[in-house]
């Protein structure tokens, strides 16, 4: 069962083709790396999956329903997480405050002006227990911006997954980082995405590979191929477009 | 806890009693000054929930102060009878309701098309005001109108024309919608005006709705501004189409910008130090927006945090509180990296 599908999808930015009949399909459960050169269009894809922009052509399905041109906060009410590739969190917020938000949407909290939000315990503690997880609790009432880089993008990240969402998607989540970095912001993924689904866009082939139970490859805005890694590593069309260049 | 609890006791006692004191030890005339400055207060802050906690940058925030002022004293001067709090109850409404009729246009907009168009609405607000005699009174005004006692049926009937009279009622509505204001920014929905300010696309993208939520923050703002506004009128027992000026759309501007943008009390430091310095210099000059001009120019080179980021700057180098709470956060609060809001806007 695919929960994410997208049907001969299309999109344009005035009459430059961006994507060209892209038929992705993401299973439950599974940890989908999307991989491309850049200008690819795979976050324009992920823009047209999440409620950015309406696909000029094609539909998404979300979890069999037709989601095609739902906007963003719709995507989110249905279970869908995003982070992105350039970091995007409130910067004059705390850290806790930056995470309490995604739990509030989880909890459906949003017009209630009779409560103080700093005296919902189970909202406190569920916030507090995430920031544990993340690593970001010595951090916790520091102003987002801040935080250092590695730590903001283990923010950006986490603040994706704090809605609790079946799908989440994850734009570059290692983009920018050292070596280091980005060996724990892959543990951290791995540990957090952990019986979800997962789909990302993602540059480093290690990440790529270490990560991902599927891999689509996006180039010029059409799927070259899409299948396991092993079957990626060898396909021809693949190794012309993308892989023939990196490795080399 | 217990401790901090008897501290906020004591804190609120010393407050009230203050107030209740305050026209006995200064006298009439200072009472007045004072109820001003309780108007202006409130004014500032409900145009700080949108500058401060939401990001909206307005240039006409007047006209919800007049829509305040024209309907209660519209409803006390062609209403027979019309008790005191229904009298409030129009400022309130008529501010809202404006509000909410413009909402479907500017909860869309932000950054300068909101500031502009606000200040279109606003100078249209102004003109029909100076046009429309039969119903304003044009540069007139209306005025005269009966202020009526303040009456419980079978309880209580107090006098509103007396001056301290009214001082009371005046602080108590002022102070009331001061508290509810201050509250609102502690609610989930206070949290989430803020991260509005910071990065709404995030906002969508947590699954909240953008535009209801400014639409909503906004509604709230204006009626206070037409609090401040009805209870203005009351006061003076006047209102003219000055109070729909540019002029008077920009005094909580620079009061929330001398105050301190940054925190919920700035404007209300603002509006005392306007206070403060109009009574001073009124003494010497009728210049006295030279040197408001003056202290604005002073405020934003050297101090842009306003008062409340010299308080705690302050507060900071005496009395060590230099991690965590106060300065350290509004440091960062004031000079945060604006490519923030770029930062979702991203294209493949």
């Amino acid at each position: 069962m695919n929960i994410l599908e997208t049907k001969g999808l299309y999109h344009d930015f005035d009459k430059l083709e961006v994507l060209f009949d892209v038929n992705l399909k993401v299973k439950r459960g599974e940890r989908h790396a999307i991989i491309g050169p850049n200008g690819a269009g795979k976050t324009t894809l992920f823009n047209v999956i999440t409620g950015t922009y309406k696909p000029s052509r094609g539909a998404v399905f979300f979890k069999g329903k037709d989601v095609t041109g739902s906007k963003p906060h719709r995507m989110v009410r249905l279970g869908m997480g995003r982070s992105f590739q350039i970091t995007s969190t409130f910067s004059r917020l705390t850290a806790f405050q930056n995470i309490r938000m995604g739990v509030l949407s989880r909890r459906g909290i949003r017009f209630n002006f009779f409560r103080k939000v700093d005296m919902m315990e189970n909202i406190t503690k569920e916030t507090d227990e995430i920031l544990k997880r993340i690593n970001l609790h010595g951090e916790r009432d520091m102003p987002a911006s801040t935080l250092s880089y590695g730590k903001h993008r283990s923010l950006e990240i986490s603040m994706a997954l704090a809605t609790d969402p079946d799908v989440v998607m994850l734009d570059e989540p290692t983009a920018g980082m050292s070596k280091d970095e980005t060996r724990y912001a892959i543990e951290l993924i791995r540990r957090l995405t952990e019986g979800k689904t997962a789909v990302i866009i993602e540059h480093d082939m290690d990440v790529v590979f270490s990560l991902a139970d599927r891999i689509t490859v996006l180039h010029l805005g059409e799927i070259l191929a899409s299948g396991p890694p092993d079957k990626i590593r060898e396909n021809q069309a693949v190794k012309d477009a993308y892989l023939g260049e990196t490795e080399g | 806890m217990m401790n901090r609890t008897v501290k906020r006791i004591i804190w609120w006692g010393v407050m009230l009693l203050a107030l209740i004191l305050y026209p006995w030890l200064f006298g009439i005339y200072y009472t007045n000054v004072f109820v001003t400055f309780a108007i202006f207060a409130l004014y500032a802050v409900s145009y700080n929930l949108l500058l401060g906690f939401t990001g909206l940058f307005s240039f006409g925030h007047a006209m919800f102060f007049g829509a305040g002022a024209y309907a209660t004293a519209l409803a006390l001067a062609h209403i027979e009878g019309c008790p005191l709090l229904v009298a409030l109850l129009f400022g309130f409404l008529g501010a809202a309701v404006l509000a909410l009729l413009l909402t479907p246009i500017v909860a869309r907009l932000a950054h300068s098309a909101f500031a502009m168009l606000h200040l279109a609405f606003s100078m249209l607000m102004y003109t029909l005001a100076l046009k429309l005699r039969g119903i304003t009174g044009g540069e007139d005004g209306i005025g005269g109108f009966p202020i009526p006692p303040f009456h419980i049926p079978g309880v209580v009937s107090v006098d509103m024309t007396d001056p301290l009279n009214f001082y009371y009622f005046a602080i108590a509505v002022l102070g009331g919608s001061l508290w509810i204001a201050w509250f609102l920014t502690k609610t989930p929905f206070g949290q989430i005006i803020v991260s509005v300010r910071d990065n709404d696309k995030r906002v969508d993208y947590l699954g909240f709705r953008v535009p209801q939520t400014k639409a909503v923050i906004y509604v709230l703002a204006c009626g206070f501004a037409g609090i401040a506004g009805s209870v203005y009128a009351m006061f003076q027992n006047l209102i003219s189409a000055a109070a729909l000026s540019i002029a008077h759309s920009f005094s909580p501007i620079v009061m929330t910008m001398v105050g301190g943008v940054a925190s919920f009390f700035g404007p209300i430091w603002g509006a005392a130090i306007f206070a403060v310095i109009e009574e001073l210099t009124t003494r010497y000059t009728e210049r006295v927006q030279l040197v408001e001009g003056l202290i604005l120019i002073i405020v934003v080179l050297f101090f842009p945090g306003g008062f409340m980021h010299m308080f705690w700057l302050v507060k900071a180098k005496w009395l060590g509180f230099t991690k965590g709470k106060g300065f350290g956060v509004i440091k960062e609060k004031l000079f945060a990296k604006r490519s923030e809001k770029k930062a979702t806007e991203d294209d493949s």
